[in-house]
C-alpha cells in the first residue's frame, strides 16, 4: 500500500510487522495468544514532508513508531534508510540513532528528573561524538531552534520547573542535537495545554518546510493531523486501513472508520444533533478474521467477516481498504458523503 | 429499577412540581448559586490568588460548562465548591449556596451553605445531592480494590436500608446504565480500560441520584473515539435523570456542542459568559477567541492557526489592569491601567470582562472579532472564515 515514489525517502518502511505473545491472564498452563499489534505496514518517510498516522488507542500507532525507531523488533519485514537495508536483527547503531529520533507523547515521563536540561542535551552530543568544548554552544542553538528563548533562562533549569510545553520543546530539542534526518513524534500534543499545542504543531510544521525534516506525526486527532500532513495514514487493529495523499481522506473519507474517527471530533461547526455513527458500535474489538473492523462496521456484510479485504484505490493516491469500494465507482462517491448516506439507511429500516 | 433509588418519576416532579413554601423563586431555578467567591493558597507574601470574585448559577437540569487552560483556576473552583480544597487552599470570601431538595418531598428545596457547612452537613450533602468526576479514573480508583467495593461502600454508607443483595443488583444496574457488563465489578482498576474506567466513575457519580454532578475533564485523558461514547452517554444520562452538571474542560469546541451555558475562565476569574451557541458564533472576549481558535478545523481550507501568544500570567503577583492585557492583540492603555468588571452586553443576558465592550464604546471592534461577529449563528460559516 504504498504509493510515493522510494528514492527521495529518507527512511523506508517494508511490509512491518509485529506480534505479540501474550499469556491469558491468571492461566499458566494456556496457550498463548498472538497480538497483532502492526500487520504489514509499508510507509516512506520523505525530506520535507510530514506524515501523519492516525487512530484511535490500541491500534498499533505506537509499536509503528518505535519498530521505526528500532526500539522494538519488528516480527518481520524490512526498513531502508536512505536507501539502504538495515539489518533487523541486532541491536540499534549509533549512526541509526543519528539520522532517526523519537520524541514522545509525555514530556514529563520522558526527561530525567534530577537532571537539568543542559545533561539531557550534551549527552547526547557527548554520546555521539561531539567535543567537549563545543557541546554548550550546541545545546544553545538547539534550543534556539526549539524557540526556547534566551537558552541561558532553560539551559540550568530542571524539568519540574518547566512548563509541559517548554518541556515537550526541550524534548524535541534533544531529538536534533543529534542532527537527525527523521522525526518521529509520538502524539507530541496530548498531553499539553490548548494554547500550548499550535505553537508545537508550527513547530514540527517549521522543521519540515525549513530543515527539510522527514516527520512521521502519530495522533488520535484527527483534526491536528489535517492541519499538518502531506500525507496521511489512518491505522486500525495494526493494519493500515485507508492512506492518502495530503488530506484528501479527511475531506473525503471512504473508510467507515475514518467516517467514525472523523464523526468523533467535536466540531461544533457541523449540523447539531448528528451523530455519524450512532449506528457504529464503538468499542475496541479486533476480528480474528475477515475485515478486523467489521464487528463495528455499521456497513458489515458477509464477505467482511470472512474475508479481509485488499486495498483499493478509490482516487489519485487514495487507498482504502473496504470491500465498499471493490467496486470503485458507485459505492465509493456515495460514501464520500456520509451524512446523506446514513439518512438514507435510516428511510430503509 | 424498581427497587432503585434513582426514580425517574420523582425526579422529574422534582423539577415540574408546584411552588415550593418555603424557597425563594430562585432556589427552585437554581441548583447551585455562586457570589463574589475567592479562593487563596497560601498566606501573606506567598498568597496566590487561584479563584477571584466568580459569581455564577447552575440552573437545573442543564450543564455549565467552564473553560480556560491550565492554571485558570477552574479545578481549583470546583475542588473549593464541594469543599474538597485541602490546605493550603482556603476559600477567602464569597458563597455558594446548594439548594437541596428534599427526599421525600420533592417540591420542598432547603438551602445548604456549602461555604460555611459543618462536616455533618456535607456529608448528608455529599453524593447524595452533589457528586463529582475527576480526570483520572486511575488515580480516583483505588488499586487494590475491585470495582464492586466501591459501589458496596457508598450505599452501604448512605443506604442503610439496602440489604448486601440489593446493593449488588443496584451496582449491576449501575453498570449497566453506562454500559458495561456487571462482571466488571470484580475486576480491579488497572484490568479496564481508561473509558471503562472513566465510566464506573460516572456510574458511581450518580449512584445516589444527585441532583448536580460535577466533571473535572473527565475525557482528556481518552482518545477522540471513547471521548465521542462517554459524551453521548452523558447526554442520554441526563435526558433520563435530569441533573445539572458542572463540566470542566480546557476543549472550548467540546463545550459548544454539550453545555448549554458556558463561562471561560483566565487567571482566577470568569471574563466571558454566554449561551454556547453565541459563544460560538460570536466570541466576544479576545481569550475566548484564542481559544476557538487554538482547535484546528476540520472543514475549509488549510490556514496557518497562531493559538494565544505568550503564558498566564503569575497569580503569585499582584497585576494591575486586565490579566489578559499581555497576551491581547487588541491591548489598550486602559487595559494596562484598570480591571475590567463582568458586564452585561446586549440583551441576551451574555456578559463579558472587556474594555472593548464598555458603553459608550470609544474603539472601534477590531477586525478579527468583528468578523466573526458578522457570521451568521449555525452550521454554516464560522469555522472557515479565512485570514
Amino acid at each position: 500500500m504504498t504509493d510515493v515514489d522510494a528514492p527521495t525517502a529518507r527512511l523506508s518502511a517494508r511490509g512491518l510487522t509485529r506480534h505479540f505473545t501474550t499469556r491469558v491472564p491468571g492461566r499458566i498452563f494456556a496457550a498463548k495468544r498472538v497480538t497483532r499489534a502492526v500487520e504489514d505496514v509499508s510507509l516512506d518517510l520523505v525530506a520535507g514532508r510530514v506524515t501523519a498516522v492516525v487512530g484511535e488507542s490500541g491500534s498499533g500507532k505506537s509499536v509503528l513508531a518505535r519498530m521505526l525507531a528500532r526500539i522494538v523488533t519488528p516480527t518481520s519485514g524490512e526498513l531502508y534508510l536512505e536507501g539502504s537495508a538495515i539489518a533487523l536483527g541486532g541491536r540499534r547503531t549509533l549512526n541509526y540513532a543519528a539520522q532517526v529520533q523519537l520524541v514522545l507523547q509525555d514530556p514529563f515521563a520522558s526527561m530525567n528528573p534530577v537532571h537539568p536540561v543542559r545533561h539531557s542535551l550534551e549527552r547526547p552530543l557527548l554520546i555521539h561524538g561531539a567535543r567537549k568544548s563545543e557541546v554548550d554552544e550546541l545545546a544553545r542553538s538547539v534550543l534556539a531552534r526549539v524557540a526556547l528563548d534566551p537558552p541561558d533562562r532553560f539551559l540550568d533549569r530542571y524539568p519540574h520547573e518547566l512548563s509541559g510545553g517548554q518541556l515537550q520543546r526541550v524534548s524535541i530539542a534533544r531529538a536534533l542535537c543529534v542532527q537527525p534526518s527523521v522525526l518521529l513524534a509520538d502524539e507530541p500534543i496530548s498531553m499539553l495545554d490548548v494554547s500550548v499545542r499550535l505553537g508545537i504543531l508550527n513547530l514540527l510544521k517549521g522543521l519540515a518546510d525549513h530543515e527539510r525534516l522527514a516527520i512521521l506525526y502519530i495522533t488520535h486527532d484527527i483534526a491536528s493531523a489535517r492541519y499538518l500532513a502531506d500525507e496521511t495514514i489512518v491505522m486500525y487493529a495494526g493494519q493500515v486501513v485507508e492512506r492518502s495523499r495530503g488530506t484528501a481522506l479527511i475531506d473525503r473519507p471512504a473508510h467507515p472508520y475514518t467516517q467514525l474517527l472523523i464523526s468523533s471530533v467535536p466540531d461544533p461547526s457541523s449540523r447539531p444533533g448528528v451523530d455519524a455513527s450512532a449506528s457504529a458500535s464503538r468499542s475496541f474489538v479486533r476480528a480474528e478474521v475477515g475485515c478486523a473492523f467489521a464487528p463495528r462496521c455499521p456497513h458489515a456484510t458477509a464477505r467482511c467477516r470472512v474475508e479481509c479485504p485488499p486495498a483499493f484505490a478509490i482516487g489519485d493516491g487514495h487507498l482504502s481498504r473496504c470491500w465498499l469500494h471493490a467496486d470503485q465507482e458507485g459505492v465509493s462517491v456515495d460514501l464520500a458523503t456520509p451524512d446523506r448516506q446514513r439518512e438514507g439507511e435510516a428511510t430503509k429500516t | 429499577m424498581s427497587a432503585s433509588r434513582i426514580d425517574v418519576g420523582n425526579r422529574l416532579d422534582r423539577r415540574g412540581a408546584s411552588p415550593s413554601r418555603e424557597a425563594t423563586p430562585s432556589a427552585r431555578d437554581f441548583v447551585l448559586e455562586v457570589s463574589d467567591f475567592s479562593v487563596h493558597y497560601g498566606v501573606d507574601a506567598n498568597m496566590v490568588r487561584a479563584v477571584h470574585d466568580v459569581t455564577l448559577n447552575v440552573r437545573r437540569a442543564t450543564v455549565l460548562g467552564v473553560a480556560g487552560e491550565s492554571g485558570s483556576g477552574k479545578s481549583t473552583l470546583v475542588y473549593a465548591l464541594t469543599r474538597l480544597l485541602r490546605p493550603p487552599g482556603v476559600i477567602s470570601g464569597g458563597r455558594a449556596i446548594l439548594n437541596v431538595s428534599s427526599d421525600d418531598d420533592p417540591a420542598r428545596v432547603t438551602p445548604v451553605n456549602l461555604t460555611t457547612a459543618s462536616e455533618r452537613e456535607l456529608r448528608r450533602v455529599r453524593w447524595s445531592h452533589v457528586s463529582i468526576v475527576l480526570q483520572s479514573a486511575l488515580s480516583a480508583l483505588n488499586p487494590v480494590r475491585r470495582i464492586g467495593r466501591e459501589f458496596d461502600e457508598v450505599l452501604r454508607t448512605h443506604r442503610r436500608a439496602m440489604s448486601r443483595r440489593e446493593r449488588r443488583r443496584r451496582a449491576e444496574e449501575l453498570l449497566a446504565l453506562v454500559g458495561l457488563e456487571p462482571d466488571r465489578l470484580n475486576r480491579f482498576p488497572h484490568e479496564l480500560s481508561g473509558g471503562q474506567r472513566q465510566r464506573v466513575m460516572i456510574a458511581l457519580a450518580l449512584a445516589l441520584d444527585p441532583e448536580l454532578v460535577v466533571m473535572d475533564e473527565p475525557t482528556t485523558a481518552l482518545d477522540v473515539v471513547t471521548q465521542r461514547e462517554i459524551i453521548t452517554e452523558l447526554a442520554e444520562l441526563r435526558a433520563r435523570f435530569g441533573f445539572a452538571m458542572i463540566f470542566i474542560t480546557h476543549d472550548l469546541s467540546l463545550l459548544v456542542e454539550l453545555a448549554d451555558e458556558i463561562v471561560v475562565m483566565y487567571a482566577g476569574t470568569i471574563v466571558e459568559r454566554a449561551s454556547a451557541g453565541e459563544l460560538y458564533a460570536a466570541p466576544r472576549h479576545p481569550y475566548t477567541l484564542g481559544l476557538l481558535e487554538s482547535f484546528p478545523p476540520l472543514h475549509g481550507e488549510r490556514r496557518e492557526l497562531t493559538g494565544i501568544a505568550g503564558s498566564p500570567p503569575d497569580l503569585a503577583v499582584e497585576s494591575v489592569g486586565c490579566s489578559f492585557a499581555p497576551r491581547c492583540p487588541f491591548t489598550m492603555d486602559r487595559c494596562r491601567a484598570e480591571t475590567p468588571p463582568l458586564a452585561p452586553i446586549g440583551e441576551t443576558g451574555r456578559s463579558v470582562a472587556c474594555w472593548l465592550h464598555a458603553t459608550p464604546s470609544p474603539v472601534p471592534v477590531p477586525a478579527a472579532l468583528s468578523r466573526r461577529w458578522t457570521a451568521p449563528v449555525g452550521p454554516t460559516a464560522p469555522g472557515v472564515t479565512s485570514r
